[in-house]
């Protein structure tokens, strides 16, 4: 087994509630443990609200955990102080989902992609002047953009600029959260195939934030599934593509629409009811609980534990899995 | 089927800073009634224009040439007034975002019941009782409760089904929807779906969904009509669209989608780049303008502007050099 | 399934705007902003040129023409009720009146970018105290701070720019606070700080060039707040001190003689209106050219 670049465990993430809310706790990210291998592109997949952007501003440490551990190459950083920090963010980058707030409208392209190397200062000015022109071709721009500003540009190029800002320093980890969800159609095949491409030549990993599971399919080595704060259920692409077994993953599966007339009217639904309950007072026991077909009354008083489907890695918090695996077993 | 609506040569020209933006460039369009017929395009095509348009919900500058009939009537040579009474009565409009399409001062029973007193005359009980019916054919649960939920106790999901509720009240005729679940979650936007594919076979409307989702639109649409840079190029019924599509953009389209089934560790999987950009939508010139980036162009492609013209039956595709039609790919 | 990608599709891409277009044909669009700077330039031309233009001395009396009407021969828009000349004395007022405008707000803006900065963008503690700090400068009316200068150092030009300058602190720390955290919530400031950009460089090269235009839209409101302000300082005798003639003083001198001789204090008045909103015309056309969305 290759090393871990990142290892999260029992990461947990509270914000205060808005003042109207009574000074409770948001409970955003409640209890996530997740792994990044060497050179793996992980997806962490779900709906709005479900904590996948909070894990990856904790990673970032644009946020500081209220409890759990995260480390990347084997050191903690959950907890280190920025004087510390700062050698190590050369390693880790992040690309942002609005490919408009995310580039400083007043810099012109090569500042922006240069900005990571005179922070870090490990490189003369020449030397910069012309991994910036490296990095800028890398991600499919010319040498035109250079001196244009950002608001001269398309989404997509823009986004292709902060890929190009994100991998200038060559990191170990990339951190995208919904690079493309702002994107055409036409635009984000563009960046997806040079995402592909580039994690194979530079060899980076991956966390990938979306909540377009098709876009997850296409891109991703593995799955995480999120639902409040949790993660439901992980395993390889085929795995939680072809034989997910939490519910909800199934039902979101089936949710999302397919762009084939046949097929999409053809096939079973089986999507949850009602909506995902508020962050601040989860329901006890399964969090799933109040929308699941499936849950009984052991669902509603006990958090189900992670229950191993196959020996690769697919795990599932489900009780009612965990019995029919039991079953299985027992049969066998 | 009847006519419901047709668009003839509707044509949009908007004024900002630089000048003027052909917004919406000839287009044509007709909807039966009981169809449901999506106009599909990405950011900027026009799509959502169009349907602005059709209403005249654009600002007071923007010039609209062309012909909306609406059951026999010329939507854009109709006094004010009457078009009013047609707004929100047969022709009902849902838009993205349900938070800014509702007033976050009243409640959502107030909302209802404005639309039931002014086109309905319905009052009072009345006003309340159909007000909760509704709320019940779009899904929302203890509708009595509801109605008294002001649009910010209310989540995505939840203002949208009664933005749809309100634009159900009126028993319209056609049904607008303009990108109605762009803002919402996969779940929430199958539900919403869910509901619409339900109201269309119990309410027998019609339905103008505006979408850039091809998903959404596989999973409504009787009739597709794909928009590019203002212009309309390609027409076709759903299954035959999106089996054996003609325009260069439309196929490029679908190729360019990851979807199930898509991986990008197999056998060197690549979705389908289309090269360049959206042209700006000012002093178009007379050509094609999908041809800077279109695989298939060709000289003719760049001096003259292809006009919509009929392939196959009930399919149309505004291209000199049509994709060649796929084998056995007609349902 | 196997799909090429189409031919032609280098990476390589097109730019949306092949130019960009210079910043006075930009401005130039805008014919109010170029009437505001016309405005400006005008009266900032005239008070650095005034013993140019003006014929007479503006504090030298003539008893032998005390209030004369405007037009009258030697005196285009008449005298005062010491027969000085009021074209003369509008045109060296234009002096102290723009010397207190934008120093005032100078002072203003170069205490409260930093403070507001840092509250904005390190929030917690810093913020509490800056905002307490505010709150009571804000509790204060103007005028008592202006007085209170006033009584303990004796009135004069520095005193009204310093209790101007406070006076405008609040909303000029409020508006770069909220600037500010505004900011720190962009993704290119997060990104900067993801990347180990030091907070001292995002706070100089992206927050700071990024606050600007709204910074400069305040200002061009507090310059004008800050003559008016100086008018009613000088109009309760506590500005510019006579015989050194300011707008405001003028207009103070004006009020016995309003009913019979009201053109003494209709110019100055005129005067203080047209520089107001000049000011404000140039500031709205600034706040359009500044902004990134609009280039």
């Amino acid at each position: 087994m290759t090393a871990a670049v990142l290892e999260v465990e029992n990461l947990r993430m509270e914000f205060r509630a808005p003042r109207n809310a009574g000074g409770r706790r948001v409970q955003a990210v409640r209890d996530v443990s997740l792994e990044v291998q060497e050179g793996e592109i992980l997806g962490l997949v779900g709906e709005t609200g479900s904590g996948k952007t909070t894990v990856g501003k904790c990673v970032v440490r644009l946020l500081r955990p209220t409890a759990g551990s995260i480390r990347f190459m084997g050191e903690d950083i959950t907890a280190m102080p920025s004087s510390q920090l700062r050698p190590l963010r050369s390693r880790i980058q992040m690309v942002f989902q609005d490919p408009y707030s995310s580039l400083d409208p007043r810099m012109t392209v090569s500042q922006i992609v240069a900005e990571p190397l005179r922070a870090h200062g490990t490189h003369s000015r020449r030397e910069a002047a012309g991994l910036v022109r490296r990095t800028v071709e890398r991600v499919g721009l010319s040498q035109q953009v250079l001196d244009r500003y950002p608001n001269e540009l398309s989404g997509g190029q823009r986004q292709r600029v902060g890929l190009a800002r994100a991998l200038v320093l060559e990191p170990r980890l990339l951190i995208a959260d919904e690079p493309v969800s702002a994107l055409d159609v036409s635009v984000r095949a563009g960046i997806l195939n040079l995402l592909v491409d580039l994690q194979r030549t530079m060899g980076f990993s991956c966390l990938f934030i979306t909540h377009d599971l098709s876009v997850a399919e296409f891109l991703c080595d593995r799955v995480a599934v999120m639902y409040l704060g949790e993660i439901v259920e992980v395993g390889t692409r085929d795995e939680v593509f072809g034989a997910a077994r939490h519910p909800y993953t199934r039902s979101l599966l089936g949710a999302a629409p397919l762009a084939d007339p046949v097929e999409q009217r053809s096939r079973q639904r089986a999507i949850l009811p009602g909506e995902p309950p508020s962050a601040i007072d989860p329901p006890p026991g399964c969090s799933l609980n109040p929308r699941c077909p499936l849950a009984d009354r052991r669902c509603t008083e006990e958090a189900p534990g992670p229950t191993q489907v196959s020996e690769g890695g697919h795990v599932v918090r489900c009780h009612r899995v965990q019995e029919q695996l039991d079953l299985e077993v027992a049969r066998s | 089927m009847a006519e419901l609506l047709s668009v003839q040569d509707l044509q949009v020209r908007l004024f900002d800073r630089l000048g003027v933006v052909v917004a919406v460039r000839d287009v044509s369009l007709s909807v039966e009634e009981g169809e449901v017929v999506a106009l599909v395009g990405e950011s900027g095509c026009g799509k959502s224009v169009t349907a602005l348009a059709l209403l005249r919900l654009l600002p007071p500058d923007a010039q609209i040439s062309g012909r909306v009939t609406f059951q026999g009537r010329d939507l854009l040579q109709l006094p004010l007034k009457e078009l009013r009474a047609i707004r929100g009565r047969d022709i009902a409009m849902v838009f993205q975002e349900p938070m800014t399409s509702l007033n976050p001062s009243f409640t959502i029973g107030n909302q209802i019941g404005e639309v039931l007193r002014l086109h309905k005359g319905l009052r009072g009980q009345q006003a309340r009782e159909r007000a909760s019916e509704l709320l019940s054919l779009v899904r929302i649960g203890s509708p009595e409760q509801r109605l008294r939920a002001y649009p910010h106790q209310l989540s995505g999901g939840m203002r949208q089904r009664a933005m749809i509720a309100m634009a159900l009240a009126c028993d319209p005729k056609l049904l607008i929807l303009d990108e109605p679940t762009t803002a919402l979650d996969v779940t929430t936007q199958a539900q919403i779906l869910d509901i619409v594919r339900d109201l269309r076979q119990r309410l027998g409307m019609s339905i103008l969904l505006i979408t850039h989702d091809l998903g959404v639109v596989a999973d409504l649409a009787d009739r597709v009509a794909v928009m590019y840079a203002g212009s309309k190029v390609e027409d076709a019924e759903v299954h035959r669209l999106f089996a054996a599509p003609r325009h260069p953009y439309t196929a490029g389209l679908l190729r360019a989608l990851p979807r199930r089934g898509r991986r990008a560790g197999d056998a060197q999987e690549r979705l389908l780049e289309i090269p360049g950009l959206v042209p700006v939508l000012r002093d178009l010139p007379d050509a094609c303008a999908f041809a800077p980036r279109c695989p298939r162009s060709q000289d003719d492609c760049s001096n003259q502007h292809p006009g919509l013209a009929p392939c196959e039956a009930d399919h149309r595709v505004a291209c000199l050099h049509p994709e060649p039609i796929v084998a056995g790919a007609h349902p | 399934m196997t799909i090429a990608t189409l031919p032609g599709a280098e990476p390589t891409i097109a730019l949306t705007q092949p130019s960009r277009q210079g910043w006075w044909r930009r401005f130039r669009r805008r014919p109010p902003a170029v009437i505001g700077l016309a405005g400006v330039v005008i009266v900032v031309l005239v008070a650095l040129l005034a013993p140019l233009l003006a014929h007479y001395s503006p504090t030298v009396s003539q008893f032998g023409q005390v209030l004369r009407a405007p037009l009258s021969p030697g005196h285009i828009l008449g005298t005062d009720e010491l027969g000085r000349d009021e074209l003369s004395r509008l045109i060296y007022g234009s002096q102290s009146t723009l010397e207190v405008g934008v120093l005032a707000t100078l002072l203003a803006m170069v205490v409260a970018i930093p403070i507001g900065i840092a509250s904005g963008y390190y929030r917690g503690p810093i913020d509490m105290v800056a905002m307490r700090i505010t709150d009571v400068v804000l509790a204060f009316p103007f005028l008592l701070i202006a007085v209170g200068l006033a009584a303990i150092f004796g009135p004069s030009l520095q005193n009204i720019i310093v209790a101007l300058g406070v006076a405008q602190l609040p909303g000029s720390i409020r508006i770069a606070r909220a600037e500010a955290m505004a900011l720190r919530e962009q993704d290119f400031v997060q990104a900067a700080i993801v990347t180990g950009v030091r907070d001292r460089v995002i706070l100089f090269r992206h927050l700071f060039p990024n606050m600007l235009s709204p910074l400069l839209v305040q200002a061009s409101v507090s310059i004008p707040a800050a003559i008016l302000g100086s008018a009613l300082l000088s109009y309760l005798g506590l500005g510019v001190q006579p015989p050194t003639p300011s707008w405001g003083n003028m207009l103070a001198s004006a009020q016995t003689y309003l009913y019979n001789d009201p053109w003494i204090a209709i110019f100055p008045g005129i005067a203080i209106f047209l520089t107001t909103l000049s000011f404000n015309l140039l500031g709205d056309g600034l706040r359009d050219l500044f902004d990134p969305s609009m280039r």
